[in-house]
């Protein structure tokens, strides 16, 4: 009896485990595809990343006024020619981190068809993370490429810079693709709020914005206030754009860069169990409208 | 011939909350919503064997749906047991959910975005179906639903009977040994319809897949089930053959089979 029940543990735990490598190629298998289709939409990089490109340069404008008359200039975390940079790597990671839920996803919460994703052998979660994960780095690199271009080829005082180092230049692409989970991560996590919401986007947008504005792609993280630095480090959002740009900038020691990727990753690691916390919740709540 | 599926006393209610109306409606609504109990499923109780195909009518909010999306392990029932083979869908549904073929005729379960084509290897990798079973299979599919024409495209761009072929297939790449279909047939025209009863009914033959599906065309029914259950405000009102609904409710020889359905449901709307 009590072996019975053990071997049908195992059974189940095996079942589990192959049920996840099945959900896991299924899952990267969709991000393949629907990322290398989103690669096709070059006109639409085109625009977008002229617009980019035209947000670094007033930035650029209005800091390097900034810079020449602010009165404690030596005080400044970062050089003008740092900041310049930091601009450019910003702009390029902004589109990273979208202020929007996946637009198939919103619009099959809206009609409620939800529930009809459910009938398929799939981990809802992991299927809706790749889905809008993959989506949004397809868009990514066109428009990067665009906007890092132009950087690149910009004259002298607007040109973004040289990383500071070999390491500095690693440590900014280790950082990269982890604040590229950790923002997919924090997406679902609203998208999962948005879940059991049925009157709107108001709350879902907040949190967004806020996401966005911490991340510094608003106003450069090392322009705030000297008292909120400490707090700017360690909340999540840094690790949007403000973090890998140290980085690449040089402006975190290398002491403290493992510790700071370890933030990244422990803040992504928690947004996934909250965003799984709470859909589970929703999706036992969750009724399929209509039919 | 073996039991697939038991319905035994399926309940499940819906609260929808109403609008108050009059004047200051919308200010009211912002503090007071009133609730109402809408009973969807009133003890739905059946059973269906391997291989059959059971088609499922009754009126316009009857519970049809309700049921399928329960049998489907994607709506929990407040009370009542279902057991589909051997499973209780909700309770496992990842499990339930691989043995099982569903499709929807006014919701797509195929990606977006993807190419159909594209959308196969996916549910290649969903199912874990083997490398040549999985080119047997769609193979055929392709050939008998015709849709090779269409592999390349996203299935946003399909027109509805496109979609509706390549759904179909999506549904039996797996070779389910169910399939449950909720108004197949809507908004396909007379061509799209006819080839999907024959289709339907060519795999049922061929591979033995249970079926069990709701429409409002008795064609379909007619064509394809030789058991019809008819379900009316969640109860479940009569479960046999189609012609034992004729000899109940037709009022004179030969008569029209929408006709008699008519009859019945106005015969039951009296009766409450
Ligand atoms: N999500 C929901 N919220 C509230 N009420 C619901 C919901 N889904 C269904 N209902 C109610 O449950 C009842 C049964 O609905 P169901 O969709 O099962 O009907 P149906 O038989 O499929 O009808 P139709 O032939 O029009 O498709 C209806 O009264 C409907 O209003
Ligand atoms: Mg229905």
């Amino acid at each position: 009896m009590g072996k019975g029940k053990g071997m049908g543990v195992a059974m189940d735990r095996t079942r589990k485990f192959s049920l996840f490598v099945c959900s896991a190629r299924a899952c990267i298998g969709l991000f393949r595809i629907r990322s290398i289709e989103s690669l096709q939409y070059r006109a639409a990089a085109l625009s977008s990343g002229s617009i980019s490109v035209f947000w670094a340069l007033i930035e650029i404008t209005v800091y390097t006024v900034f810079y020449r008359y602010a009165a404690h200039r030596e005080a400044a975390t970062l050089t003008l020619a740092q900041m310049v940079s930091y601009i450019w790597l910003g702009q390029t990671l902004v589109p990273l981190h979208p202020l929007s839920i996946d637009d198939e996803l919103l619009a099959k919460i809206n009609s409620g068809d939800v529930g009809v994703e459910l009938c398929r052998p799939l981990d809802l979660y992991f299927h809706w993370f790749a889905k809008s994960a993959a989506g949004r780095v397809g868009r990514f690199w066109w428009r990067a490429l665009i906007t890092l271009g132009i950087g690149l080829l910009m004259p002298g005082p607007l040109r973004l810079g040289a990383p500071v180092s070999a390491a500095g230049l690693i440590m900014f692409l280790v950082s990269v693709a982890s604040t590229f989970l950790l923002s997919a991560a924090y997406g679902m996590l609203v998208t999962a709020v948005r879940l059991g919401i049925t009157w709107g986007d108001g709350p879902t947008y907040m949190m967004m914005l806020v996401g966005g504005v911490l991340s510094g792609g608003y106003l450069p993280l090392p322009l705030w206030p000297d008292f909120m630095q400490g707090f700017l480090y360690v909340q999540p959002f840094a690790g949007y754009l403000d973090l890998p740009v140290r980085f690449y900038v040089g402006a975190i020691p290398p002491g403290r860069a493992a510790a700071t990727i370890a933030l990244q990753l422990g803040w992504t690691l928690l947004f996934v169990c909250a965003g799984r916390l709470v859909m589970r919740g929703r999706l036992r709540g969750v009724i399929i409208q209509g039919g | 011939m073996a039991e697939q599926i038991r319905l035994t006393d399926i309940q499940k209610h819906f609260t929808v909350y109403e609008r108050p109306d009059g004047k200051w409606a919308l200010l009211r609504a912002a503090f007071s919503r009133k609730a109402r109990r809408v009973q969807a499923l009133d003890g739905v109780s059946f059973r269906i064997g391997e291989g059959e195909i059971v088609g499922c009518i009754g009126p316009n909010g009857a519970g049809k749906s309700t049921t399928v999306k329960v049998m489907s392990g994607i709506l929990t029932p407040d009370a009542g047991e279902c057991l589909i083979l051997g499973r209780t869908p909700w309770k496992e549904r990842i499990a339930h959910v691989s043995q099982i073929g569903v499709v929807f005729g006014q919701r797509s379960q195929l990606w977006w975005d993807v190419s159909v084509a594209d959308s196969f290897a996916l549910l290649k990798d969903v199912y874990a179906i083997p490398d040549g079973q999985f080119a047997r299979r769609s193979a055929e599919l392709i050939e008998t639903l015709d849709i090779g024409g269409l592999l390349k495209t996203p299935a946003r761009q399909l027109s509805l009977g496109q979609r509706m072929r390549c759904e179909l297939a999506a549904a039996l790449l797996h070779s389910p040994k169910i399939l449950f279909l909720d108004e197949p047939t809507i908004g396909l025209d007379a061509v799209a319809k006819l080839t999907l009863r024959a289709f339907l009914k060519e795999e049922n033959r061929r591979s033995g897949v249970t079926m069990l599906l709701t429409t409002h065309d008795m064609d379909d029914i007619e064509a394809l089930c030789r058991r019809v259950i008819v379900i009316g405000r969640g109860r479940l009102l009569y479960d046999g053959a189609i012609a034992g609904l004729r000899g109940k409710y037709a009022a004179r020889e030969g008569q029209d089979i929408d006709e008699i359905i008519a009859a019945m449901y106005r015969d039951m709307a009296l009766e409450s």
